[in-house]
């Protein structure tokens, strides 16, 4: 471990799969994650947003090593993941944790809630569980009592609140949050993000928060990247980005955000999500794109730091600015 | 409400095996106006309009009386109920692809609505779907007919829907989280599709949301319910400037703001409550920080600030408004 290093550094993560169409059909190439960069700081959160089927969820399992990149690398602590299901990356395992969507879902229903955060002590050897779940239970806001609950006898915010409690036990570094409040009601919504924002100043670990939500993403992130089939199309802070998105497309992003009061400009978009299977040529949000040049339909733009540090992966975004550096 | 209402609710209650899921819904809607039901989950915003269209299994209670220009609905016979539903309310619902049929065609299931609402059929028929799915927007409609729904995106989809409602010429649009399964930039496609149909059309709408920003944007006047009651109603920018139920301003606390500096947002803390384990006075005493010790006696009556703004809630009644401290 190098202190230095950042927490998280992921390099031009690329993850294909092969989807046949049909039952004889040829297999189809699906580039899900295209080339994907990015870092995430101790006690810092990256925000990912971008529809479904961008390759944000992707993207989160490949940086935990869930899943193998076809290129690229990941590395944490400055140390790169080691392969998956070795001991190594079992150990590793304890620093890094997932939270997932449905608390439901990620809790064994036969499983009273105190065993389940109680179980990764016993898998990575802590030791005092008892008192340790206890206070776990307390950080996430629940009470000790209630760790003879089962999850059906709770409600949606206590569930993720036991399912975050879980991922807290072995002191991770790094929690990959993977739409944690999409599935909850709005009022509990604000808990959720409220506690997280808690935990990390408590903790001090590093965040990445996955989701479509660029109001949620703002509330708890440090920086915001917006994806766009496979691709990152830009990065910067919340507010410049909420406040002057750069790029088209996080430009739709913004003024699609219903707010009560606000009755702006909205851009429309014009037609569906681009199909992964089926990626348009150069940029892959031209055909969608309001201003798309025909250069737009020949180069994919790279992700290129402007002059006010925001990185945009636009043509014409860049266009103001001095000449771009040349491409690497 | 000048008008004559074309839907009025009156003290409509819904139970499920004993327990109470709707305590007393009053509610109107005028011909052609867009109205918002706001709540979270189990608050009823769904079951009421499911009730009023005689859509509840068997073993539902309903007391109360649904009517539709003077026609009473609860109890009505199958085939007057037939008739209203699809003919002058049409409902849409969350997940656009389970409620179509995925073996039929696109075409088929918008002509069985002409057949069925219009006594259409044939080429007519046909003519008239590709005629509706140009007006949801469905690029190259005459050949998006033969179709299945699996070959169509989730928005598309519910563009399907949205013209398999319009089929009948519906007076009202009841439509039940109709954007909450959709991208968001899907979702701004449909929202403006909704508005300019009603533009077009001049039906009514009734948005079953939980997203306060959505109904803000698509609706004229809201409802927010919580546990089976309507516990405010007022225009959507009366709502947002002046809300008077601790539910309401709990509600748009805890929603994120898109600028100013970051703190911590004004959750509503504990959680809604069971129907088994209902509180005896005001349903949401239990999670108001301005509650006062009446609240836990009755359910407190509706309060009416103005013609068009009403809060149930003991602190919104004017006697109480001046002589309880902020």
């Amino acid at each position: 471990m190098r202190p230095d290093a950042p927490l998280l550094d992921a390099k031009d993560l690329v993850r294909r799969y092969d989807m046949r169409r049909g039952f004889l059909g040829r297999a189809v190439e699906v580039r899900a994650v295209d080339g994907v960069s990015l870092r995430i700081e101790r006690g810092r959160t990256l925000g990912l947003v971008g529809e479904s089927g961008c390759g944000k969820s992707t993207t989160g399992r490949l940086v935990l090593g869930m899943e193998t990149p076809d290129q690229g690398s990941v590395s944490f602590e400055g140390q790169p993941l080691p392969s998956p299901g070795s001991a190594a990356w079992r150990a590793q395992r304890a620093r890094m944790q997932m939270v997932y969507q449905d608390p439901l879902g990620a809790l064994d229903r036969r499983l009273s809630i105190g065993t389940q955060v109680a179980e990764p002590l016993e898998i990575h050897r802590i030791g005092d569980r008892a008192a340790r779940v206890q206070d776990l239970l307390r950080a996430v806001g629940l009470r000790p009592d209630q760790a003879e609950r089962y999850p059906h006898e709770l409600s949606g915010g206590q569930r993720q609140r036991a399912v975050l409690a879980r991922a807290l036990a072995t002191e991770p570094a790094l929690l990959v949050c993977d739409e944690p409040i999409s599935a909850l009601d709005v009022s509990i919504q604000a808990q959720v993000m409220n506690l997280l924002v808690d935990l990390q100043e408590r903790f001090g670990m590093g965040i990445l928060f996955i989701s479509h939500d660029l109001r949620a993403v703002r509330q708890v992130s440090h920086r915001v990247a917006v994806m766009y089939l496979g691709r990152i199309v830009e990065e910067g802070e919340p507010d410049a980005i909420l406040q002057d998105p750069a790029h088209p497309y996080a430009r739709t992003l913004v003024s699609a955000i219903p707010h009560p009061g606000r009755r702006v400009d909205r851009i429309i978009l014009q037609g569906d999500p681009p199909n992964p299977a089926d990626r348009p040529s150069g940029c892959a949000f031209h055909p969608r794109c309001p201003v798309a040049t025909a250069l737009c339909a020949r180069e994919t733009p790279a992700l290129k730091r402007r002059g006010d540090g925001r990185l945009v992966a636009c043509h014409l975004a860049h266009r103001d600015e001095a000449l771009p550096r040349k491409a690497a | 409400m000048a008008e004559a209402p074309l839907v009025a609710l009156d003290g409509l209650t819904v139970a499920f095996d004993g327990q109470p899921a709707l305590r007393g819904i009053d509610f109107a809607v005028a011909p052609g106006e867009a109205v918002g039901m706001v709540g979270e989950s189990g608050c009823g915003k769904s079951v009421t309009w499911l009730a009023a269209l005689g859509l509840l299994p068997a073993r539902a209670r309903i007391g109360g009386r649904v009517r539709i220009g003077g026609q009473d609905l609860l109890g009505a016979p199958a085939a007057v109920l037939e008739k209203v539903r699809g003919g002058r309310i049409a409902m849409i619902f969350q997940d656009p692809a389970s409620s179509l049929n995925p073996v039929h065609r696109i075409g088929s299931q918008v002509t069985e609505a002409l057949a069925l609402h219009r006594g259409m059929g044939g080429a007519a028929a046909r003519a008239e779907a590709k005629r509706l799915l140009d007006q949801v927007g469905i690029p190259d409609a005459a050949r998006r007919l033969d179709a299945y729904p699996h070959e169509l995106s989730g928005g598309q989809n519910q563009r399907v829907m949205i013209a398999i409602a319009l089929a009948g010429r519906p007076e009202l649009l009841v439509a039940d989280e109709p954007t909450t399964a959709l991208d968001v930039t899907i979702q701004a496609q449909i929202l403006d599709l909704l508005a300019s149909l009603r533009r077009e059309t001049g039906m009514a709408l009734v948005l079953i949301s939980h997203d306060l920003g959505v109904v803000a944007e698509a609706c004229e006047r809201v409802a927010v319910m919580y546990a089976g009651r309507i516990v405010e109603e007022a225009p959507v920018t009366r709502l947002f400037d002046a809300a008077a139920h601790p539910y309401t301003q709990g509600l748009i606390g805890a929603l994120p703001p898109i600028d100013g500096p970051r703190r911590p947002l004004a959750a509503i803390p504990g959680g809604v409550p069971e129907p088994w384990a209902m509180p005896p006075g005001c349903a949401f005493a239990p999670r108001c920080s301005q509650r006062l010790s009446a609240c836990d006696i009755a359910a407190p009556p509706t309060a009416r600030m103005d013609a068009l703004h009403s809060a149930a809630c003991l602190r919104a009644a004017p006697a109480l408004r001046e002589s309880v401290p902020a």
